[in-house]
């Protein structure tokens, strides 16, 4: 091979790349207002994104997979909690979820956890090309029980156990069907202190009855 | 050495070499909270504080290498001294105190909050003008002969378009997943396109002065690897582009080009192992060779088999987001471009100092533990992100729980990491000693 040979792949190579490159992001900033609902990009959530990059969010947090790998990936989360849930724990992360690994309390204004709900929300509405995947053993799996679905939804298993899965800070509740029945754990989940007033789990008093009723049915079958 | 300006380099390796280990103190504060939940930093050093410094003083140290690198040796290719030395060192200056206010900055909790481009924006105007005074200061003195070799090309190709692609990580957009597409022009185009062409020219220089192979075999074969590097890594930015709100074309696209991406990086190995055998001048300074091959080869497994491993969207739909992408990225950045500006502080500094043969022996062990302990982190990391990527995303086990099961891996690997400070340790004393002039 000689100098210019190695020029021309150098040039050939070089300008090939690029053109298909430029072509594809041309498409891709067409196409992408769309795939990202930028319809219902307002000012709150503009306002969401900005309080997520002032306070730094990303270098703990992934989203779009992108990030710290020190904390959940957020780019579905509001598929998996509520507005009221993630509010509350936006105000005092360690009261709703008392996880060994912290995330420190950053004293966000009510108005800041308000925008950062509805980032997260808009984000939630992303064309993802379906990431992340849905795990293969539980779509395997028959579908969840509303109740389960409700314990995964309220980050229960943050401080509970169940089959081995689960943190540690609350009681194991694998067999907890066998110790209660469904109107103590109603109750337990609406006001924790009225049955140990030393209690550290958060009441859920917001969930609708619909809710705690299923909550509690799904747990009174753990046998 | 034979213009005085080359020396303007010293300086800039004596603040690489200092953030090099303030990078690496900042590392094992972060391994640290991986290891034990109990965190007495929370408040005052959260995690994401230190890694934004963490990181941030990778780059910056990496870059002021590439620029003490670039001051060394264009004076060699131009035939001329440095445009002007007054403007290298306010340059030194200007941007040294760019990097501390930002660094005071991110304790205080001031950050624009993109990974690697947590710079508040006015400070990036600071290092917007911190790259148009080097770039200024290196196209004058180029200007100066006009001896276009391909090697001061390269490099000043690479350059320019590093500080151009800077100019996509600047603005705030309000939509994230745009914001992040214009993200990676920086991050992507930098690592897989930029810094392998100043990599490429510096690499090719050196093996050129340390083997005395000649310069028509070395700029043939650095056109013919940085042409592959181009060409596989623009389309290959698309492997970023599978899961940010882009259409899944890129999944084609991407996944095609990337793959093809460990063809120049094996072509370096080849290329720099062929100028070893075939040199034709006796090689003294032993330090600098093991440096030079060794990140060849680190480079190769770092960036290439690592990348490769989860470049694919089949493999990386489970792996995306996981701690393979962190021990890819450290094996990659220490393979690619550490090793680089350590062969070329290794390579530089005895010649600035006039010291023909030097105590080597500290430098050798240096690398030897820098090398091993970084396999170790990078393997010991890449099992932890295979037992989440198997728990998480295939078993559906919440994050935090996983997280739990990862401790064991984490924990090695910041025993390693321990190792590899060990290894930076030996390093400082030994450049500080030479610094010195200190044979």
């Amino acid at each position: 091979m000689t100098l210019s040979q190695g020029k021309a792949i150098f040039i050939w190579g070089t300008a090939i790349s690029a053109v298909i490159f430029l072509v594809l992001t041309y498409d891709s900033l067409v196409q992408m207002p769309k795939r990202t609902q930028e319809a219902k990009l307002d000012a709150h959530v503009a306002a969401g994104k900005w309080t997520w990059q002032k306070h730094n969010c990303n270098d703990c947090h992934t989203i779009l997979g992108i990030g710290g790998y020190y904390a959940p990936d957020v780019t579905k989360v509001m598929s998996s909690r509520d507005n009221a849930w993630v509010t509350r724990f936006l105000k005092d992360p360690e009261k709703v979820w008392p996880n060994p690994r912290k995330m420190p309390n950053i004293h966000l204004q009510d108005q800041e956890v308000a925008d950062l709900v509805a980032f997260l929300t808009w984000v939630n509405g992303i064309d993802t090309n379906g990431w992340p995947p849905k795990p293969m053993v539980a779509t395997a799996v028959t579908s969840l029980s509303s109740g389960e679905e409700v314990y995964k939804a309220q980050g229960c298993s943050a401080c509970h156990t169940i089959a081995g899965v689960g943190g540690k800070v609350g009681p194991d509740l694998s067999k907890v069907g066998g110790k209660r029945d469904k109107v103590w754990i109603k109750t337990q989940i609406k006001d924790p202190k009225s049955h140990n007033p030393q209690s550290i789990m958060p009441s859920f008093p917001k969930l609708s009855s619909k809710d705690i009723d299923s909550l509690a049915n799904y747990l009174a079958g753990l046998r | 050495m034979i213009y005085e300006s080359q020396k303007i380099a010293l300086n800039y390796f004596i603040v690489a070499a200092l953030l090099f280990g303030l990078q690496i103190v900042f590392g094992l504060i972060l391994g640290a909270k991986y290891v034990w939940d109990f965190d007495p930093l929370l408040n005052i050093l959260p995690f994401n504080t230190a890694r934004a410094i963490h990181i941030n003083l990778l780059v910056v140290w990496l870059l002021f290498g590439f620029m003490g690198g670039t001051y060394y040796i264009v004076p060699e290719e131009a035939q001329t001294e440095i445009y002007s030395k007054k403007l290298a060192n306010f340059q030194l200056i200007l941007f040294a105190l760019i990097g501390v206010t930002a660094i005071a900055g991110y304790i205080l909790g001031w950050s624009w909050g993109m990974p690697f481009l947590e710079q508040p924006t006015i400070l990036k105007f600071g290092i917007v003008i911190v790259a148009l005074i080097f770039l200024y200061n290196i196209f004058m003195t180029m200007m100066k002969t006009r001896k276009w070799t391909v090697i001061q090309g390269v490099l000043l190709g690479g350059l320019v378009m590093l500080a151009g692609m800077f100019l996509f990580g600047v603005f705030f957009m309000k939509n994230l997943a745009t914001q992040y597409f214009w993200w990676w022009w920086v991050i992507h185009l930098w690592v897989e396109g930029a810094w392998e062409l100043i990599t490429g020219a510096i690499m090719a220089f050196m093996l050129m002065k340390i083997t005395g192979v000649d310069r028509a075999m070395v700029e043939k074969w650095l056109y013919v690897e940085i042409g592959l590097v181009l060409f596989t890594g623009i389309v290959g930015t698309g492997h970023h582009y599978y899961w940010i709100g882009t259409p899944n074309y890129w999944l084609w696209w991407g996944g095609f080009f990337s793959a093809l991406e460990p063809l120049p990086i094996l072509f370096m190995v080849i290329d720099t192992l062929r100028s070893v055998r075939e040199r034709k001048a006796e090689i003294t300074n032993r330090v600098a060779l093991n440096w030079a091959v060794g990140c060849a080869v680190m480079h190769f497994f770092g960036a290439g088999v690592w990348g490769f491993a989860h470049t694919l969207p089949q493999i990386n739909q489970w792996t995306h987001g996981t701690q393979i992408t962190a021990s890819h990225g450290h094996f990659a950045f220490f393979g690619a471009y550490a090793m680089l500006n350590l062969t070329l502080i290794y390579f530089v500094m005895p010649q600035i100092k006039g010291l023909t043969n030097f105590k080597q022996s500290l430098g050798i062990k240096s690398f030897w533990f820098m090398c091993s302990f970084m396999a170790l982190m990078a393997l010991s990391l890449a099992v932890a992100g295979i037992v989440q990527t198997y728990f998480q995303r295939i078993l559906g086990m919440d994050y935090l729980t996983t997280q739990e099961y990862m401790k064991l891996w984490y924990a090695v690997f910041w025993v390693s990491a321990w190792g590899f400070a060990a290894g930076v340790v030996m390093f400082l004393l030994d450049f500080f000693r030479l610094a010195k002039g200190k044979a």
